[in-house]
């Protein structure tokens, strides 16, 4: 019988840091076999492994297009993750995956794709830009909207420019430190909302960031005429398994590791709890 | 709920004297290890047997249900070492038997089978489960705390056994409801027994039947709580639960685990473990940061009624209560969810 809770060796073949307390992590896996034969949807995630720290659920940042190895986009807040900051070039960590359904791919071909993000929420997205951004021709307007605390919190800021060759690319920080330039917008991420170019229309929004964040975000579309089934979100919840067996992801019914981590907004409203500002029950 | 391991028609009835009961167990457990209920202090507990004197029959329930020994409380699921890597050492599984299991158990099972050998089938679980054979017992007495005939679940057990005893004053009629039970009925040399047996049984359950005093009305259940998920009585059992967890640790249906990672002295190898968690208690859905999905106690209790009685439904396709009444008597606060849906009918 396979056993879905044993990792596979992977090394760490590259070290990137993004900010002062968040990393991109490349990875490939030991064995040249497993590495040819994983592969992963955008928004989908690993469990990730340190020996004797544990493990934890970790979304996977990079182009799926990209076989040789696959990034994590880290930032160092929990027991694992900080431990995984002591780690260099040529270390060993577990990973198993990829888990979850992933962002809808196939529904945004021909469509608008409005992407919103805070903090370390772009990181699951990325790989939706990049797939966007090589198959440019197959999409329509395309935005992306992503805020942080402060310019210092930004993710990926050598690929703003290069993103925006082919889409619409919004910026926005919390504070501005004093002594700091910076030439974008100043305010949370919903301040975006008002002067984008998206419009409701053959638009899906995809969305990722704090929970907070991400209530005020659907609170925001939804009163600009976003239908709840045009808005996809990415949850985040603890997980210990990342197969329906532990049972801790469950939010109702569901089980965020099989059934999410994205989930359509309108498939949340179904829920009992409150979720993201959702009626309810 | 589909049989699993069962043969749809019965394939054959015997008889059992009481008196060849001891001869019985003791020939089983040459071949395996037999599981049953002993008795513990004041209370029982199921447990390997030594000999079949040890076996209490006459058991009302358990403090631990049965899947102790199919989702152990702590399981070690690989150990690792620095320069070895991962090392899956897995004893061989022995042959078991569950012995004297009542209705509620057995269908519990039937749930922690769909839980855990459907999507992403768990190995430790399956591999315990194909070893393990259920010899099933009817209930002759109802507990102060079981609710079985209102979940479906009993007293009557109708599946998931491989063979059913049902006690008929000197002598257990048995029942065959697996190819596995109709080998092991053919390897002791029961007694075939007549049909009209089955009619002497259904008196026997009838008398049982009659003595039920806790109920749970179902009909209707999933459409009065998805109504019911502000009502008032969530935040007065907010403030009698001590979230505590007891309530899940002796729940048949509950399967939550956590997993720790545990490093030998010499921090070079270690195992990584998986142990029973709880809803109930307040780190089970705390992130990174220290957010946490459910701070507050009533959303813990509402996870568990709604997960227990509304949630299974989608996910497995089945109840998730088998009515075995160990959450109300593990209850410090004697908290009865029975009572908190007859106060959400108005009753």
């Amino acid at each position: 019988m396979i056993n879905p809770f044993q990792p596979e060796l992977a090394r760490i073949v590259d070290i990137k840091k993004e900010t002062y307390d968040t990393t991109t992590y490349t990875f490939a896996f030991a064995k040249p076999t497993v590495q040819a034969e994983f592969g992963f949807l955008p928004g989908q995630f690993n469990m990730i492994t340190l020996f004797g720290i544990g493990e934890a659920p970790i979304s996977i940042s990079s182009d799926p297009d990209e076989r040789d190895t696959f990034q994590h986009t880290i930032r160092h807040v929990g027991n694992l993750t900080n431990a995984l900051n002591r780690l260099q070039i040529g270390d060993t960590v577990g990973i198993r995956g990829a888990y979850g359904t992933g962002w809808p791919m196939d529904l945004l071909t021909g469509k608008n794709v409005l992407i919103i993000a805070g903090g370390i929420g772009l990181a699951p997205l990325r790989p939706v830009i990049t797939q966007i951004f090589q198959r440019r021709e197959d999409f329509d307007r395309v935005e992306v909207l992503y805020g942080a605390r402060s310019p210092g919190d930004m993710l990926f800021t050598d690929q703003y420019e290069i993103w925006a060759q082919r889409l619409g690319v919004k910026l926005t920080v919390d504070v501005v430190p004093r002594g700091e330039q910076w030439l974008h917008q100043v305010g949370v991420v919903t301040k975006l909302l008002a002067v984008m170019d998206s419009v409701p229309e053959n638009t899906v929004a995809l969305t990722c960031g704090p929970e907070i964040m991400m209530k005020f975000v659907v609170r925001d579309l939804l009163s600009m005429g976003f239908e709840p089934e045009q808005i996809y979100v990415s949850l985040e919840r603890r997980m210990s398994c990342g197969v329906k067996k532990c049972g801790k992801c469950q939010i109702g019914p569901k089980f965020t590791c099989r059934d999410g981590p994205v989930f359509a907004y309108a498939e949340l409203l179904t829920l009992p709890e409150l979720e993201l500002g959702g009626v309810g029950r | 709920m589909a049989m699993a391991r069962s043969v749809g028609t019965l394939a054959s009835l015997a008889l059992l004297p009481k008196t060849d009961l001891k001869g019985l167990v003791e020939r089983l457990m040459g071949e395996f290890t037999v599981v049953g209920p002993v008795p513990k202090g004041k209370e029982y507990v199921f447990s390997p047997i030594q000999s079949a004197g040890d076996l209490a029959l006459d058991y009302g329930t358990t403090i631990l249900p049965p899947k102790k020994v199919l989702h152990q409380p702590f399981e070690v699921l690989f150990s690792f070492h620095e320069t070895e890597g991962i090392c899956e050492a897995r004893e061989p599984e022995r042959k078991q038997i569950l012995f004297g299991l009542h209705a509620c158990d057995v269908y519990a099972i039937q749930i922690l089978d769909r839980a855990y050998t459907l999507e992403y089938p768990d190995p430790y679980y399956g591999i315990k489960r194909q070893n393990t054979l259920i010899i099933g017992l009817n209930c002759h007495q109802v507990g102060p705390t079981c609710f079985c005939q209102s979940m479906g679940t009993g007293p009557g057990m109708r599946q998931g056994y491989d063979l059913l005893l049902t006690d008929l004053g000197d002598q257990y009629l048995v029942e065959v409801g697996s190819s596995s039970g109709e080998a092991l009925a053919a390897a002791l040399q029961l007694f075939p027994a007549p049909r009209v047996m089955l009619v002497e049984k259904e008196k026997r359950l009838d008398e049982v039947r009659r003595k039920f005093h806790k109920r749970l009305q179902t009909t209707g259940l999933h459409e009065l709580l998805e109504d019911n998920f502000r009502h008032p009585v969530w935040e007065q059992l907010m403030h009698q639960c001590l979230a505590c967890g007891s309530c899940t640790m002796v729940c048949p249906t509950c399967f939550c685990y956590n997993v720790v990672d545990k490093l030998d002295l010499g921090l070079k190898s270690g195992k990584r473990q998986r142990e029973w968690d709880s809803c109930m208690l307040l780190e089970y859905a705390q992130v990174a940061l220290g957010h946490n999905f459910r701070k507050d106690r009533d959303a813990r209790i509402k996870q568990r009624v709604y997960h227990k009685l509304v949630y299974y439904e989608p996910q497995f396709s089945t109840i998730g209560c088998v009515g075995c009444g160990r959450c109300i008597s593990a209850c410090v606060k004697k908290i009865d969810f029975t009572e908190t849906i007859a106060i959400l009918r108005g009753e």
